[in-house]
């Protein structure tokens, strides 16, 4: 079916800048410049897609807005992604649709989330994704502009709109694109997209709703206990426990020295959930006690998450420095279970 | 020279719905509590609650938690609280 | 709001509270479920940490707004 009779369409004078402006005018930004929705462009971005445009790829449950392949496409093309990210755009709305993830509230709530991607698997190479130095940072095209995506769909097809729809109190820089790729030859371990039970040549994606990022500093550590405390204390702060779920990007120099004992990743997780905690008195004592949610975990302190399963650890930055990162979920409770989907792999085709 | 720029926006949306038939009285009627699990949801409903039965007589009839704030309860939910009420107190916030 | 649409198909009225920082959500989710003039109580917000005294002051304010909407 041509584009004009799935979509509303536009004239516009043949010129980059007014069609830019034209753009604003009409309220399809995240508050940047757009690449201009040109038909030409989004039919390239189509063409790598198997499936007809107007298949429905994620639906938003209380606006009742469907994002269709065509949608996807739009919202890619402004936000200045090569034709050959698409397929991860595709995946990570698959892995969105639906009540787990919860589409609605965690880009209504004040928690202010951004759904973050996570990439995993030959993909990374395939289409220059940067998985090493300033990884959650700026300069690499394939991260920022399929991050930046996402959040244009919240926006133009979801109708998550900022002040009105979206009641974020602060929001986080994360809002703009938020899209990492695991680091898979500075990964001790097996990586993400293995773990989550895909072939060694099928990539995955994960989407997470997280809040705001966490850098966590230890230079001095030598064995995986100092580095792992600091960041169960990250994930055990007053401020951030809850009982929702956590990613923890371990940097390449972190990650050996915790696999140098022989530690797994496992291993890892099951440390994490066990020390990142906080005693009954000290939640009572900042009136963050919740009966009912630390009756769930069944634990004699409130831990965060259910269990090491609710924990997802990567690998992922420069070959330097001992940071790594923990990403707190949005919700306090849990309103939003992150989801996976493989990339290009298209069940119905 | 014109280019063709193509909506961002996606399909569906809202179709016009009715609501239900307001209450010719209120007298003796029995109210529904939906409270989405915040801090505090159950007391400001139940305070409401009272003043409709202090002013008219009406009683709580049924209560539900859904614990959930970031999803609708379920169908069945509202069918149950329906069933057993004449009207429904819920609440949206913080 | 979604709740209280969706409860009010099955014919029967409700009755929304909502802090006021909601409320251009609460009319945007009305508006998507096709009901934009859908009525609905506002009392102050916050509702989490108040005390009860506080919490009887908002029940106040709902009570009065909502007898008009749910009886004409």
């Amino acid at each position: 079916m041509p584009i004009d009779d799935l979509a509303r369409t536009v004239e516009v004078e043949d010129d980059v800048l007014g069609a830019i402006d034209a753009c604003y005018e009409r309220g399809w930004s995240d508050g940047l410049p757009v690449v201009p929705p040109e038909q030409s462009r989004v039919e390239a971005m189509l063409a790598l897609e198997g499936r007809p445009p107007e298949t429905m790829l994620a639906g938003h449950p209380t606006t009742g807005r469907e994002c269709t392949v065509l949608a996807a496409a739009v919202n890619a093309v402004m936000a200045g992604c090569l034709p050959e990210y698409f397929p991860v755009l595709v995946a990570a709305l698959e892995a969105a649709n639906g009540p787990e993830y919860n589409f609605h509230a965690s880009t209504a709530s004040t928690g202010g989330s951004a759904p973050l991607l996570i990439v995993s698997g030959p993909v990374v190479r395939d289409i220059g994704m940067n998985a090493a130095g300033n990884v959650f940072g700026p300069g690499n095209r394939a991260n920022a502009t399929i991050g930046r995506a996402m959040r244009l769909i919240v926006m133009n097809v979801f109708e998550m709109i900022p002040g009105v729809s979206d009641q974020s109190t602060q929001g986080h820089p994360g809002k703009y694109c938020s899209c990492i790729a695991e680091r898979a030859e500075r990964t001790p371990w097996e990586p993400l997209h293995v773990e989550l039970g895909y072939g060694e040549d099928i990539s995955s994606v994960t989407v997470f709703a997280g809040a705001g990022f966490c850098n966590v500093e230890n230079h001095g550590g030598n064995a995986p206990e100092p580095i792992l405390d600091c960041i169960a204390d990250s994930m055990a702060s007053l401020g951030c426990i809850t009982i929702g779920q956590s990613v923890v990007v371990l940097s390449p120099e972190h990650a050996d020295i915790v696999a140098s004992t022989g530690w797994t990743k496992a291993d890892v997780k099951q440390y994490l959930f066990d020390h990142a905690k906080q005693t009954v008195a000290a939640m009572r004592r900042v009136k963050k006690y919740v009966p009912r949610e630390h009756e769930r975990q069944g634990t004699v302190d409130m831990h965060r998450g259910f269990g090491a399963e609710d924990i997802l650890v990567t690998v992922a930055g420069g070959d330097a420095g001992g940071h790594s990162a923990f990403i707190p979920s949005w919700s306090r409770t849990r309103g939003s279970v992150m989801q996976s989907k493989p990339i290009g792999v298209c069940i119905d085709c | 020279m014109t280019i063709t720029l193509v909506d961002p926006g996606g399909r569906g949306g809202s179709t016009n719905r009715t609501v239900a038939p307001r209450l010719a009285d209120l007298a003796g009627l029995r109210i529904a509590l939906l409270s989405n699990g915040k801090a505090n949801a159950d007391v400001l409903l139940r305070e409401t609650a009272a003043l409709f039965a202090d002013e008219f007589g009406c009683r709580e009839a049924c209560f539900i938690d859904k614990r959930n704030a970031g999803r609708p309860a379920l169908p069945e939910h509202h069918r149950q609280l329906a069933e057993d009420a004449d009207f429904l107190i819920t609440a949206v916030g913080d | 709001m979604h709740d209280g649409i969706s409860f009010e198909q099955l014919g029967k009225p409700a009755l929304v509270i909502c802090t006021h920082p909601f409320e251009p959500t609460g009319r945007n989710i009305a508006r998507a479920l096709g009901v934009p003039d859908y009525p609905f109580a506002m009392v102050d917000h916050p509702i989490g940490s108040r005390t009860v005294s506080e919490l009887r002051a908002r029940a106040r304010s709902a009570f009065a707004q909502g007898v008009g909407i749910l009886a004409w």
